[in-house]
């Protein structure tokens, strides 16, 4: 097994064992989207058609948000116990570290991303009395643009994490996820179709969120293991 | 080769100098002592040696290589910081697999097994380690820092935290392991009593420079007087005793403490002429010992009584 897998497999398993942060992911998995299709159904009346497109702008802030409080577990906790210094010790690259804790929180973050899609539906079903008709480009979404915005934000956030102290940690924490909010409101705002689905959408969004992981994984690899352990409170 | 060398080492943090041309090595399969008191720069040696600060003078080498350059090299070399490396939510199996799996172990469960069982964990094996008590984490984060066979191991204050039934049984588990597994430790501490008892060789660090550095026995020899300690059979003589004492030639000081007498004398050389004097002049004696200094004595000099090397 390699490292990356052995380090992404410890992080799923510490985020399910970590009752806390697993209740407020499914709290705000069922709330935000149910609350989004009161909204969807008050805007749209009768209609179904814009659904799978407010949808998938919703998924968005909340695949960030899960991307946050998974990631706030496995980078900012292991730097407030110290455990990250036995880390370093090992005979890994931080690169390494890094991109295995993102991959491994990426995957609870995802799943209760995708169970927030199926409450933003099955809500906007139960209330518009039909069922909506899903748009083909969701898939993708899905698959591709969610998962990659997932890991950008925990990417970035995991990064920030180790390379600052941990009041500017507190600070800044919730000034990334704003940032991140609105930078999908801004691209969503200048892609023409705003924030209807369209392929268009989709690939500015998969492209921008690729170019963002891969500044994250840049900036990962110049955190120098002293900034790390000079910053352990 | 040694196992640990450093050579002219110096850091400072914020225009403070920390370490100041540290030098002293550490030879293969010893148990190494670094004592110093708070704030002396005994973790930012570490922290250096371990390539997770980088130095501004000087060069660290463990087993021959640079351990901030060569992330391979690292494999060879375990350690135990004070906060034991462990997850609380895992269990003590999944800890150390874990840490198997990033040590690049193929098939890690029967040393897994093997270490529980020394560290006597064996049936806490599935329990989560935030159930343990301190002294439970301390032996399984041992057990972690040694997992793949380190030929180096760092131990910061290994039985920082305990209680003494807890302390002793990290300290025979330190020299136990350094036996059976054949490995150099490198010991950071504040239990001078510790030290003395497992260590062979000392690092004295204090005001940001090695003050000391031999083996236990020469540092004490070193600096140790040739005092007695003379408990007689019959303890209304003491006076007498302590007269005849003084009057002796190589007695440069004699005091009646009470229960004993205490005579320094000028030479070890003269301790049987010391000895067969006392008896030469009537006296019975029941016990003459040569009082020993202890590491801790040897310490307080060499940082100051206060201990905090000022």
């Amino acid at each position: 097994m390699s490292t990356f897998t052995v380090i992404a497999g410890r992080e799923i398993h510490l985020a399910l064992r970590n009752r806390s942060i697993i209740i407020t992911a499914l709290i705000f998995a069922v709330w935000f989207p149910a609350l989004s299709a009161v909204g969807i159904v008050a805007t749209s009346g009768a209609s179904t058609d814009p659904v799978s497109g407010v949808v998938a702008a919703v998924t968005l802030p909340i695949a960030i948000f899960m991307g946050y409080i998974f990631c706030a577990d496995a980078f900012l906790r292991e730097k407030r116990d110290g455990t990250i210094e036995t880390l370093l010790c090992a005979p890994v690259s931080l690169r390494h570290l890094w991109a295995g804790k993102t991959a491994g929180v990426a995957i609870p973050a995802y799943l209760t991303t995708l169970l927030a899609a199926v409450v933003a539906f099955a809500a906007a079903s139960t209330m518009l009395n039909a069922f909506p008709t899903l748009d083909l480009l969701l898939i993708p979404h899905m698959l591709i643009v969610v998962p990659v915005w997932i890991l950008t934000a925990a990417g970035f956030v995991g990064a920030a994490q180790l390379a600052l102290g941990m009041r500017e940690n507190q600070i800044l924490g919730f000034l990334f996820i704003f940032g991140f909010f609105f930078l999908i409101g801004g691209l969503q705002s200048v892609i023409p179709g705003g924030s209807a689905i369209s392929a268009t959408a989709e690939v500015a969004l998969a492209v921008t969120g690729i170019a963002l992981l891969g500044l994250a994984r840049f900036i990962a690899g110049k955190v120098s293991k002293e900034r790390i352990v000079m910053t352990i409170p | 080769m040694n196992a640990v060398d450093v050579r002219g080492l110096s850091r400072s943090f914020d225009g403070r100098e920390i370490l100041r041309d540290v030098t002293f090595s550490v030879d293969h399969g010893e148990i190494f002592g670094y004592l110093g008191p708070n704030g002396a720069g005994k973790t930012t040696t570490v922290r250096i040696l371990l390539g997770l600060l980088t130095p501004d003078a000087g060069e660290c080498r463990v087993l021959g290589q640079d351990l901030t350059l060569e992330d391979g090299a690292r494999a060879k070399v375990g350690v135990l910081f004070e906060n034991n490396g462990l997850a609380d939510r895992l269990s003590a199996a999944d800890n150390l697999a874990y840490y198997a799996g990033l040590y690049g172990l193929d098939d890690p469960r029967d040393r897994i097994d093997e270490l529980l069982a020394l560290v006597d964990l064996e049936d806490r094996r599935n329990d989560p380690v935030g159930t343990f008590s301190t002294g439970m984490k301390r032996r399984l984060g041992i057990a972690r820092a040694i997992l793949h066979r380190p030929e180096v191991v760092f131990l910061d204050e290994p039985s920082s935290g305990l209680d003494p039934g807890a302390q002793r049984m990290v300290r025979d588990l330190i020299v136990d392991l350094s036996r059976r597994e054949d490995m150099t430790v490198f010991l950071n501490s504040h239990h001078l009593d510790e030290v003395q008892r497992i260590c062979s060789t000392v690092a004295i660090l204090a005001g940001g420079r090695i003050q000391a550095f031999d083996s236990v026995r020469n540092l004490i020899a070193a600096s140790d007087r040739p005092e007695m300690t003379v408990v007689l059979a019959e303890p209304g003589e003491r006076a007498r005793a302590c007269e005849t004492a003084i009057a002796l030639p190589y007695v440069s000081d004699c005091e009646d403490e009470g229960e004993v007498l205490r005579c320094t004398l000028t030479d070890p050389g003269v301790i049987p002429d010391f000895i067969a004097a006392l008896v030469a002049a009537g006296f019975r004696l029941l016990e003459v010992r040569r009082s020993s200094r202890s590491l801790e004595e040897i310490y307080l000099e060499h940082v100051g009584q206060s201990g905090d090397g000022a």
